[in-house]
């Protein structure tokens, strides 16, 4: 099975399971490294930013104890595989990466984000960050304005495209909706739309448009060294093609460009293995699972995907096999 | 009257140019006949060299269909031929490596400049031969100073499209200068039409895909080719590997490669059975048919070349296009990737790239020697000899220089040389073996 297909398949089962997994009694846990959205009633378990976010603002000691045992249970699914938990499992991945395919079915082009772009709007995922961390303080101590501290609950939460596209996705379209209780709740539930509808449009242009600013993926991406599931490089083999640069949906240019470094998991990597997949040098990349290589790029991987990508429509590919065959016969 | 003694001392001109042309191709394709080893079939391939060179009957290579469409010659390895194909057009290339003509191109050239394009500008100046006659365009690269200077002096004899290759390779700014280039000379050739109205076809997705893949079933031949030639006892000579990538220049994608299968498939079965010799790697300038005189000289010497860096050799075939998604902007940029960041020509500089490249050839090809060819003019590779002295010596691998053009007349002063440096590898390998 080719490793995109696999991915495919991955995506919609943890799609289905993370959205749907209460149906099955599935109870996950709030520790989950991906954006298993609270605001989904039917959901299999919980993404990690509302564990964080509300022990922040309950800012108790009971509720850090128990938070303590979440960060750990996170920090080790983290470990363990690391930010393929962006690629193959998030279900606004998998959203994303359906709207991209739709986008590609139809015929329309897409836009890179070029390092330098990238270096530009990095700031945003800090700012989300800070966000998610430094208002729940002010909610755990509403010392001014406290009306607007209290519905500034899980801020975060509000602003991010998932509490609006999930739900919608499971079948709950109510959710996309302006929240009037408040002036706090208009502005956040605005702010929140907004979000949603720029990462719904970005999606069909941009591959994985939301997940460079992602403030989870940032926290994630934290744990790369220590994480047992790793993209390594084998320097003389790669001969700088540009062929993973150009496969990459985050558009990482480092994995062709570093040289001395074997460990090529960089900051923005989703793990999926494109580059890994596309690679036409034997053994220049590979994924490893605590050193040991479980998928390695090989030439006949390359040409067996790309030759083949031919589909239907064309005819070459059997005229030649046809030439061949009369060569030989000729040859013998 | 005079007017017509001048035309027929023209006519006389040009055959005795066309003979010796011919004749020094005819020479060197007997020599490469005689050095094969076994029954396998390179018939395809001398055939390609045979009728460009020798018979100079373009049309028995590509089919009748030629007539029809435009022929656009290339020089170097940064054009696109994907993309050529996908016009409906005929790529040929036209780095040229004939000696008799370099004597000519000479007299518009610089004593200075290197021997391929003075033979490129003499085969273009002397009418007559049909691959250099009936192209309508050459494309030329702004690689080296020489190549840039002879798209200039071409555009007197030619309608000359220069690309221009930006000269560091891994910058945003060059990337975007040469994906525009690319798409320039997509929208280029869409529009072209010949004086007598063959005109190139719109370049679609469906077009462009499939001459990819044409291209990309080239590559998977080549490199099984090249695996091939990793075995203690290749099963084909350096030279004739040399000699049947070369012939694609002027051949058609598709049948080519179904007789490379074919050769592929013969090899494989071919059971090589003798002392292994001492194997040699050749780097710098390009050696291109019929101008084969350096690896002739080191296989007549006893040692193989078991693999090369040249864009007319193992080079020129190697990197393969690696499109995201089936759609014009996608696969125009994977062109754009393929024909620019893997291409270690040393015109680019920083050059670093080269080093890798020729290391892992060196491991993978289990290289004892380096014969480190340099075409006088072909400065740039000279530049580099240094850097790539440097990294042998750690790697324990030793290297001759050997300065040499088209001219046949220091073959004798380079065997003395060569021999001496391939018995010296056979004495290391002894010591080795003893030690």
């Amino acid at each position: 099975m080719k490793i995109s297909r696999l991915r495919w398949a991955i995506l919609a089962i943890s799609f289905v399971v993370l959205m749907f997994g209460s149906y099955a009694g599935l109870r996950l846990g709030n520790a989950l490294p991906t954006f298993s959205c609270c605001y989904v009633n039917t959901r299999g378990g919980t993404c990690f930013m509302l564990a964080l976010q509300q022990t922040i603002g309950a800012f108790t000691l009971e509720s850090m104890l128990v938070f303590m045992e979440t960060l750990l249970l996170f920090s080790v699914l983290v470990i363990i595989i690391g930010k393929a938990w962006c690629g193959w499992v998030c279900p606004l991945g998998f959203i994303q990466d359906l709207l991209f395919t739709l986008r590609s079915r139809l015929g329309g082009g897409y836009v890179r984000f070029t390092e330098s772009v990238k270096r530009k709007i990095a700031w945003i995922k800090w700012a989300f960050l800070t966000i998610a961390l430094v208002i729940p303080v002010w909610v755990a101590f509403p010392l001014f304005c406290p009306g607007v501290a209290l519905n500034l609950y899980i801020p975060f939460c509000q602003m991010c495209p998932g509490k609006y596209l999930l739900p919608l996705c499971a079948g709950n379209p109510d959710r996309i909706s302006v929240n009037y209780e408040a002036n706090t709740t208009v502005f956040m539930s605005v702010l929140g739309l907004t979000f949603s509808a720029v990462t719904f449009i970005g999606a069909t242009v941009k591959r994985r448009f939301w997940c460079i600013f992602c403030p989870l993926g940032l926290i994630m991406s934290w744990f790369r060294r220590i994480s047992f599931l790793k993209l390594k490089k084998e320097d003389v083999k790669c001969t700088r093609c540009e062929i993973c640069y150009n496969v990459c949906p985050l558009d990482i240019e480092d994995v062709y460009k570093s040289r001395g470094k074997r460990d090529v998991t960089f900051a923005d990597c989703n793990l999926c293995l494109k580059c890994v997949e596309n690679c036409p040098e034997e053994g220049a990349l590979k994924a490893t699972f605590l050193g040991k290589p479980v998928y390695v790029s090989s030439q006949r991987k390359f040409f067996d995907k790309h030759i083949s990508s031919c589909g239907g429509g064309c005819s070459s590919c059997g005229e030649g096999k046809k030439e061949e065959k009369h060569d030989d016969q000729q040859a013998g | 009257m005079i007017n017509k003694q001048d035309n027929d001392a023209g006519q006389r001109k040009r055959e005795r140019f066309l003979r010796a042309v011919a004749g020094q191709a005819a020479n060197e394709l007997d020599s490469l006949g005689d050095s094969g080893g076994g029954n396998i079939s390179l018939e395809y391939f001398y055939g390609v060299l045979e009728q460009v060179y020798v018979s100079n009957e373009l049309l028995t290579v590509w089919g009748p269909d030629m007539a029809r469409k435009p022929v656009i010659g290339l020089y170097c390895i940064m054009a696109p031929e994907e993309l050529i194909y996908a016009a409906g057009a005929i790529p040929v290339r036209l780095c040229a490596g004939c000696f008799d003509a370099a004597k000519t191109g000479e007299d518009y050239l610089p004593r200075d400049s290197c021997p391929l394009v003075k033979s490129s500008m003499g085969l273009t100046v002397n009418s007559g031969l049909k691959v250099f006659d009936m192209c309508d365009v050459v494309i030329i690269p702004t690689t080296c100073d020489s190549k840039r200077k002879l798209g200039e002096e071409l555009s007197a004899f030619k309608e000359v499209w220069m690309l221009e290759v930006p000269h560091i390779k891994d910058t945003e700014h060059s990337r975007r200068t040469w994906l525009e280039q690319i798409w320039a000379l997509k929208n280029r050739l869409e529009g072209f039409v010949t004086p007598d109205g063959r005109k190139c076809r719109r370049i679609t997705t469906a077009a462009l895909g499939s001459a990819i893949d044409d291209s990309l079933r080239a590559q998977r031949e080549i490199r099984r080719l090249l695996d091939l030639r990793k075995a203690d006892m290749p099963p084909i000579s350096g030279r004739q590997a040399t000699a049947v990538v070369n012939s694609y220049a002027y051949a058609p994608v598709a049948e080519w490669t179904s007789a490379l299968a074919c050769l592929n498939d013969s090899l494989e079965k071919q059971a090589v059975s003798g002392k292994p010799k001492p194997r040699i790697y050749m780097a710098g300038s390009p050696p291109v048919f019929p101008n084969l005189k350096i690896p002739e000289l080191v296989e007549e010497m006893g040692g193989i070349v078991v693999s090369d860096e040249s864009c007319a050799g193992d080079r020129y075939l190697y990197d393969p296009v690696g499109s995201a998604e089936r759609n014009l902007d996608d696969q125009i940029t994977a062109l754009a990737s393929r024909y620019m960041a893997p291409c270690v020509c040393p015109s680019f500089a920083p050059n670093q790239d080269r080093l890798y490249v020729m290391k892992r050839n060196l491991q993978d090809y289990a290289v004892e020697g380096v014969v480190y060819h340099v075409l006088k003019g072909c400065i740039i590779y000279d530049f580099e000899v240094a850097r790539v002295e440097k990294m042998l010596k750690e790697m324990g691998i030793p290297m001759i220089r050997v300065e040499t053009d088209y001219h046949p007349e220091d073959v004798e002063q380079l065997r003395t040389r060569v021999e001496a440096f391939i018995e010296m590898l056979k004495i290391k390998r002894k010591a080795g073996a003893k030690g």
